[in-house]
């Protein structure tokens, strides 16, 4: 059983001057259930169109993805949005923590939209900054923590609502490499322990070196 | 829901000066529509209150109906039928008379159930007595016959009647009156009209039907009904509801215009609050482009851009009705003295005033001009590209 699939999946940008720049042309990818697979590639290379597209913050010019064996539909934005509630969660290169939220709010605020009860909200999202070494930091404001602990709250985040698959941009893109090492290291935890199959497209050495697959992008196709 | 509008609070407390203009400016608005609205609203109330300081509400005035182009005429039998309704049922016959200087005077003939129905009150001499020539004057008319005819009470006055024989030709009839007493004044058409017994005054004029019926009730409150009854035989029936009536009429659509004029303001609050969202929209378009991924609808997005503006609805309508009874106390320290000394008019208690429904008016003006003027920015958020979002910072 495939988490991810991808088929003949291209995505084009067309500007106004009618040029058309290929930013992904006919990737066909598979991601085991529980695999950890890391996609390495030049800037401009498509890995984040990839990756936005499998988290349907895109769309494809034309392909097909599959989640869980379940075709996409990219036009129906009930399904996207359920997608991103239970099955997905994100982690960014620039962490994208709400700066007006503390540590706790950010980590319960996808159970919120996800209508999870509030006592159960709390709870879980303290035994997230838990896991994430942060319960201390649990009041702070985003402009309180360091670009590590930031990394860490979005992380704990993104498991919020127990999720299957987690899709990392550049995770340590950020930060320095011994933090960078801290988060890869977390990830290959939360991989192991609890099966989440992650996607993380870098530019890191340590984190290609941590992934059970290592797929390069070049040009908008998958090189090997 | 409870949390949308406590995160929303949060947003709202972030841009503290941003929030307290837009108040600000949405609560003049309703200040203006509340202060003006209650200076229509006291007017009104005074008008009302000094209708029914001069007049009794408890009374209805009968006259001749007209249906079909027929005249309906008080006769006897419809003064039996108007005798069911009321407490006191005075029929009565008017006149005019003129005395030998052409001062001309209106002459009620009346019995003593029509003093009770009126409260006619004596300021001086005698009440008239039944089946003699006296007669009782309203206040202006007695003090215009001292003036002109150099008559007090005591006196006779002559006076000529015009009454037109069967063929048309007038005859005139002289009569001398003896003056009995006069009225104290009312303020009402009463002071200049006089008064005499309701036989002599029918056997002078020879009419075998009445021009009128005063109809006195207990409760103002059975007015409508017996109206409706009196109608029904086919009168014509007055009270001094018809005249409040009116005034409400007329305060109403002035009030009305004076309040859309206002409201202009109030447009421009609205304004204010589109702008503030559509910047606060652009300004969280990272945040949102977050929120979207990790996992809010659209609905999500308008529910909590909405909620702020409901907040603002409601802070802007608490403030506006503040502001508004301000401004309506300032108009009425200001204005009142200044309407004294200038028309002179007798003293009142208050230029306006404020009731509940003005006050609600003014909160829920600012609650939906807010949440309307909310809908475009928040919609202009949910439709946000999420990737396009998420790249801005």
């Amino acid at each position: 059983m495939w988490m991810v699939e991808t088929q003949g999946l291209s995505k084009y940008y067309t500007f106004g001057s009618g040029n058309q720049v290929v930013a992904l042309n006919d990737v066909n990818l598979t991601v085991e259930s529980g695999e950890f697979v890391s996609i390495m590639g030049p800037s401009g290379s498509g890995k984040s169109t990839l990756l936005n597209i499998v988290g349907c913050l895109d769309k494809p010019t034309s392909g097909d993805v599959y989640i869980d064996d379940a075709k996409i539909d990219y036009g129906n934005a009930g399904s996207l949005v359920q997608l991103h509630r239970q099955t997905m969660g994100f982690v960014f290169q620039g962490f994208n923590l709400i700066s007006t939220m503390n540590a706790m709010e950010n980590v319960w605020y996808p159970m919120y939209f996800n209508k999870v009860p509030k006592p159960e909200r709390k709870k879980r999202a303290e035994e997230l900054l838990e896991s994430v070494g942060l319960r201390d930091r649990a009041l702070h404001l985003p402009s309180e923590l360091s670009g590590g602990e930031q990394q860490r709250v979005a992380i704990a985040r993104s498991l919020a609502n127990h999720p299957r698959l987690i899709l990392a941009d550049e995770p340590t893109g950020n930060i320095d490499s011994r933090t960078g090492k801290m988060i890869i290291d977390l990830m290959k935890k939360l991989n192991k322990e609890q099966g989440i199959t992650f996607i993380v497209t870098t530019h890191d050495k340590a984190m290609a070196n941590n992934a059970d697959r290592v797929i390069t992008i070049t040009d908008g196709e998958i090189v090997d | 829901m409870i949390e949308a509008f406590l995160l929303a609070m949060r947003q709202l407390q972030t841009k503290k000066v941003r929030t307290l203009l837009i108040l600000l400016g949405i609560s003049v608005g309703v200040a203006a529509v509340v202060g003006v609205t209650s200076l229509g609203e006291g007017i009104r109330v005074n008008a009302v209150e000094e209708i029914e300081k001069s007049h009794d509400l408890t009374l209805i005035e009968v006259s001749p109906g007209v249906s079909n182009g027929n005249i309906i005429l008080i006769t006897e039998s419809k003064v039996r039928a108007v005798r069911e309704y009321g407490s006191v049922v005075a029929p009565y016959v008017k006149d005019a008379y003129v005395t030998p200087n052409k001062t001309y005077f209106e002459v009620n003939g009346i019995s003593a159930e029509y003093m009770d129905a009126k409260n006619l009150q004596l300021e001086a001499g005698m009440w008239l007595e039944e089946g003699t020539y006296q007669i009782v004057l309203g206040s202006d008319i007695g003090e215009k016959f001292s003036k002109i005819e150099g008559v007090e009470i005591g006196n006779a006055i002559d006076a000529r009647i015009r009454l037109y024989g069967e063929e048309g030709r007038a005859i005139d009839k002289d009569i001398t009156f003896m003056i009995a007493g006069r009225l104290k004044p009312t303020g009402t058409d009463t002071d200049d009209q006089a008064f005499i017994d309701m036989n002599i005054a029918r056997e002078l004029t020879g009419k075998d039907v009445y021009d009128g019926i005063m109809v006195k009730l207990d409760k103002s409150g059975q007015a409508p009904a017996v109206r409706t009854a009196i109608e029904k035989l086919g009168l014509t029936c007055y009270s001094a509801q018809d005249e409040i009536d009116s005034v409400n009429k007329i305060m109403n659509a002035v009030t009305l215009v004076l309040a859309f004029f206002s409201s202009i303001s109030l447009i421009v609050g609205g304004l204010m609050i589109i702008n503030t969202m559509i910047v606060s929209v652009y300004e969280r378009t990272h945040e949102i482009g977050i929120t979207k991924a990790i996992g809010a609808s659209e609905s999500d997005i308008i529910r909590l851009f909405l909620s702020e503006c409901i907040i603002i609805g409601v802070l802007g309508g608490i403030l506006g009705d503040l502001l508004g009874v301000i401004f309506s106390i300032l108009i009425d320290t200001v204005g009142r003295p200044m309407l004294i000394a200038q028309l002179g008019i007798a003293d009142f208690e208050h230029l306006t005033v404020i009731n509940i429904q003005i006050l609600a008016a003014g909160f829920l003006i600012s609650l939906v001009i807010s949440v309307i003027a909310g809908i475009y920015p928040a919609w202009r958020g949910a439709k946000l590209d999420p990737v396009k979002a998420l790249r801005q910072l």
